[in-house]
């Protein structure tokens, strides 16, 4: 019933036939000449989904007396408020105890002392373990949001309104829309109850400073990142190939390398400070951030280990220790094509031209991508939430590949469907695909002329499948020899969906890209 | 057949209403249950003498009727729904029925809506328009979120305007008939409907005859709708209790939350009276065995302390002096079915103003027909003054979401629905916020520091807690009251 207006200006048309839904509202905003009113809405709007999914279950919610991540983090917020750092992390390991790095460690203790402050039974040592009262558990939706909004929103606001990101006013507003409202995100923060958007921030906010070319800026957020969990680690290639090749090519290449290492270096020695006397504790620290023993990977998840396991039992057949070794290699082999391809790239167009950063910056987003998709599928020890790495940067690259990122998104929602499940998430769970779909990809718009056919009939066909297993799900009660069948044609599913983008973006980033600065350079020739 | 934006809109509104499912729900909710077991359990002869749960059924037979057909898929879905001994039973499965059959009949006020806006023309600013009624925060809040069934409701309204913009005014009474049979509250508009038909359906025969035809045919067919809902009660022998339990006269002037409308200011003022009263005896006679009573919690009489007290006779008079305007602009030269929808929104607003015990989701039936007006290429005062009113008039429905929880959640939709209208609705070709005088744009922004001190500080009055709810009142009131005078201006001099 709103936008459609047919507009005068020819210079227009161009943009007009884009009929992704989403695209069309900024559209309509410009027309109406309210651009003003854009950024506010989508943030409320914004505002206004997280709150509504929150009112929703969570993860252990009623079930003593281990409960779940949302007691985890609530735990947290307890034991470093009442007890010194040096103990932090080894109190009662048994009952959740803390295997994130220094950053969550102090950001549960901030949140602890204002929990503490509103109402000390919240995070009460010891007796408050397993609350759930209302206006505990309003603090804890409360507090996630709060920090969603300080650390991930102005990341995204700003990274999409610098000129470096050579878009137009509709597509930035509408990339900014996408990046907030990707429901991946929003299901597992704001439902299942984790604080992944903080690390998702200190990652934007890296590619903020990358965009910005403000280097050591760059390497103190990315260290916040995986300071807050280690998961940050997988854009750690990406990063690191970066900065190596802007110190190979800027002129104050020499210096640039010595200040990085001593931001890094010092970020990273700021944040241990309270444990960098004993060496006891810092061993312990990696031990508990890294467990090691905790196998190749948690529960059922989607990736290459998990779905080969299907058919060859790796972990009967290998001990740990080999299996360590094989996923390193494994996932170097799957990262350092592309993390090399963009060094020698960006140390390449160092001799032939000086405006670089708008491509360098595009070819960063595609390394991140790759690379934090190599560590989803290949490394050691991931969870199905880990998805949201490689999906954030994927999201970063919502204006380059449009119906590519909208297709991910809805798979990766799809293969967290198991764990949503668990949670009681499966309402919010259905509005938010559906959602998706209907504002972002909509394989049903039949004039999106933006995609190629093929395309939109292979989206409907994956989607259709997506359907069949969640009606097989409902439907059928799995065979009592194959109890988690469906969960596990979910992980097949996904995963080898995973696979095929992993393919088709790392093509892109190749083929896409060499010939999109080979033209650029024929242009400038 | 819908298009790709009607289905964007349906889409994103279903998707916030199915989301807002475990918010906070209102008594409303188990008076609703309470009539699905009423209807769903016991013979058409009991249902308006049933009184094990104080939520007696005091809606009129069609809404009855409706509840008596929700009630079998209530049995299906859930037997326990229409137990008739089962109070407040409020488990997830009838949580989610209930929440159901509100988006489900809301439909009917999206395809009125539609209906009317080919009516109107179809433009852009009919079509925003429009979708700002269908996502308006008074729906979103009270029937999502606190529960009823006003979408539905006025969604008839909106069916029946409809037709009389098409120009088959017979359907559009039969429509509005039917719609009184429904929830009487209607009535209040009933006399716009009533001198509108006579002046432009009856009037208009070629001869006397002719026009006198016109009216038996007329008031034939309402005399059917009226006969098929209220007949059967006739016959039983029911038609008394039948009118007691739709007007209940033991209520009080004000409802426990006033609505913004004069007796609000009218409250008001007795109350900073008494105060005076207390500090300085000499100077204010006050009752003093009223000094101490509340008007916030039960249902009840209100009495005053110092200003004389308000008898139901006077509010009938009030309301129907104030609805003359509405009877003016039917009079004009021309009338057309633009001239019923302002005569409609005029008559609700005056009820709403000066009514007994009206209730602050009444603003509603003002703001849909308004929302009408402003589809189809209002004046600047009309959009002026359905910007005061729809912000005044939404903001006084805050205070029905008292919880924490429910704070972020009406806030955002409040401010998204604000901001959307204030910027998109047009008045040759100026945006609402353009229009506003400097005076009515310090006042739309005066909510601002209004929700901060009543809603973002807890405690600040301590133990005084109707002072918030009066500020929101008196200051909301304010603004609905500009509004109907600048409407009635508007009107009266087009």
């Amino acid at each position: 019933m709103v936008q459609t207006k047919k507009r005068k200006s020819p210079h227009r048309v161009a943009r007009e036939t884009s009929v992704v839904p989403v695209h069309r509202w900024f559209q309509f905003l410009e027309s109406q000449s309210a651009q003003i009113i854009s950024l506010p809405v989508t943030i409320l709007f914004a505002l206004l989904i997280r709150w509504c999914i929150s009112l929703h279950g969570y993860s252990g919610r009623h079930t003593p007396p281990l409960y779940g991540d949302y007691e985890a983090q609530r735990h947290w917020m307890e034991l470093t408020f009442h007890l010194p750092p040096s103990k932090w992390y080894y109190y009662d390991l048994q009952y959740w105890g803390l295997d994130y790095p220094p950053l969550t460690a102090f950001q549960s203790w901030l949140c602890g002392a204002v929990a503490n402050a509103i109402d000390p039974s919240w995070v009460a040592l010891d007796v408050s373990r397993g609350i759930e009262t209302h206006s505990s558990k309003l603090f804890m939706r409360a507090s996630v949001v709060v920090l969603e909004f300080v650390t991930l929103v102005p990341a995204v606001v700003l990274l999409f309104r610098l000129k470096n990101m050579q878009m137009s006013w509709a597509a930035r507003q509408a990339s900014i829309f996408s990046v907030l409202m990707q429901p991946c995100l929003l299901l597992v923060d704001h439902g299942h109850f984790q604080y992944n958007a903080v690390m998702l921030g200190f990652f934007v906010w890296t590619v903020y400073f990358a965009a910005r070319e403000q280097h050591v800026l760059m390497a103190i957020s990315f260290c916040c990142s995986f300071m807050f969990k280690q998961m940050g680690l997988y854009f750690a290639p990406a990063v690191f190939f970066f900065l190596f090749a802007q110190c190979f090519r800027l002129r104050s290449g020499g210096l640039l390398f010595a200040k990085l290492g001593v931001a890094v270096l010092g970020s990273v020695g700021i944040m241990l400070l309270p444990w960098l006397r004993s060496l006891d504790q810092l061993q312990q620290i990696l031990l508990r951030v890294f467990p090691v023993a905790r196998g190749l990977y948690e529960d059922k998840v989607a990736n290459v280990w998990c779905g080969v396991n299907v058919v060859i039992k790796l972990r009967s057949l290998f001990d740990t220790q080999a299996l360590v070794r094989l996923s390193t290699i494994a996932t170097a082999i799957a990262f350092l094509p592309s993390c090399l391809h963009m060094f020698f790239m960006l140390w390449r167009q160092n001799s032939r031209y000086n405006n670089t950063t708008a491509s360098a910056i595009t070819l960063l987003r595609y390394c991140l991508l790759n690379t934090s998709l190599a560590f989803f599928l290949f490394s050691f020890q991931v969870h199905e939430k880990s998805i949201l790495l490689p999906l954030a940067a994927a999201l970063l690259l919502v204006d380059k590949e449009e119906w590519a990122v909208n297709w991910f998104v809805q798979v990766a929602l799809f293969s967290l469907y198991p764990l949503l499940f668990k949670d009681g998430l499966c309402l919010p769970y259905w509005v938010m695909a559906v959602g998706w779909s209907l504002l972002r990809s909509c394989p049903a718009c039949p004039r999106d002329i933006q995609t190629p056919p093929v395309v939109v009939k292979m989206q409907w066909l994956t989607t259709l499948g997506m359907l069949a297993i969640h009606i097989c799900d409902a439907l059928l009660v799995p065979p009592a020899s194959l109890p988690n069948i469906f969960v596990v044609l979910n992980v097949l599913y996904s995963c080898g969906m995973f696979v095929l983008f992993f393919v088709y973006f790392y093509y892109r980033q190749f083929v896409f890209l060499s010939s999109d600065v080979d033209a650029t350079k024929q242009k400038s020739d | 057949m819908l298009n790709a934006n009607d289905i964007v809109l349906i889409g994103v509104g279903v998707g916030v209403k199915l989301l807002l499912w475990p918010a906070y729900h209102s008594t409303d909710f188990e008076v609703h249950r309470n009539w699905l077991a009423i209807t769903g359990s016991l013979p058409v002869s009991r249902w308006y003498y049933e009184s094990r749960s104080p939520w007696t059924l005091d809606y009129p037979p069609f809404f009855a009727w409706f509840e008596w057909a929700l009630s079998h898929a209530a049995r299906l879905w859930d037997p326990r729904i229409v137990g008739l001994d089962n109070l407040e039973y409020a488990a997830a499965s009838c949580i989610v029925f209930q929440r159901l059959t509100v988006i489900v009949s809301e439909f009917v006020l999206f395809l009125a809506l539609r209906r009317a806006v080919c009516a109107i023309g179809s433009s852009v600013q009919a079509r925003v328009a429009a979708a700002l009624i269908f996502l308006s925060p008074g729906f979103l809040l009270v029937d999502h979120v606190h529960f009823q069934y006003n979408g539905f409701l006025l969604g008839i309204l909106v069916y029946s305007l409809a037709f009389a913009l098409e120009g088959r005014d017979l359907l559009a009474a039969v429509v509005f008939a039917v719609l009184l049979c429904f929830k009487h509250i209607f009535i209040y508009i009933a006399p716009a409907y009533f001198l509108y038909l006579l002046r432009h359906h009856c009037a208009t025969g070629s001869s006397t005859s002719a026009s006198a035809l016109r009216l038996a045919q007329l008031g034939l067919a309402v005399a059917v709708v009226f006969v098929i809902a209220f007949g059967p009660f006739v016959a039983m022998g029911q038609m008394q209790q039948l009118l007691a339990r739709l007007f209940p006269f033991k209520r009080g002037l004000c409802h426990a939350f006033w609505a913004p409308n004069f007796w609000a200011l009218y409250i008001f003022t007795d109350r900073l009276l008494s105060v005076v009263a207390s500090v300085a005896p000499q100077l204010v006679a006050a009752d003093i065995s009223q000094l101490g009573s509340s008007t916030r919690g039960r249902v009840g009489d209100t009495r005053f302390a110092v200003m004389p007290d308000i008898p139901p006779l006077v509010t009938f008079v009030a309301t129907l002096a104030a609805q003359v305007p509405a009877f003016a602009v039917l009079m004009q030269r021309t009338c057309t079915p633009m001239h019923l929808v302002r005569a409609t929104v005029l008559c609700a607003h005056a009820s709403f103003m000066f009514g007994w015990h009206v209730h602050e989701k009444a603003v509603m039936l003002i703001l849909v027909p308004l929302g009408l007006l402003v589809a189809a290429a209002p004046s600047k005062r009309v959009l002026r003054a359905h910007a005061v009113l729809s912000v005044a008039g939404f903001y006084s429905l805050l205070p029905l979401l008292f919880g924490a929880q429910e704070l972020p959640i009406k806030a955002a939709i409040l401010l998204i629905w604000v901001l959307c209208s204030l910027v998109f609705l047009r008045a040759d070709s100026r945006s609402a916020w353009e229009c506003l005088t400097h005076f009515e744009r310090l006042y739309v922004l005066g909510h601002i520091p209004l929700f901060a001190l009543t809603e973002l500080v807890p405690g600040l009055f301590g133990r005084m807690q109707f002072v918030p709810l009066a500020l929101v009142s008196v200051y909301t009131a304010l603004g609905v009251g500009y509004s109907w005078v600048c409407l009635v201006a508007a009107f009266l001099t087009d």
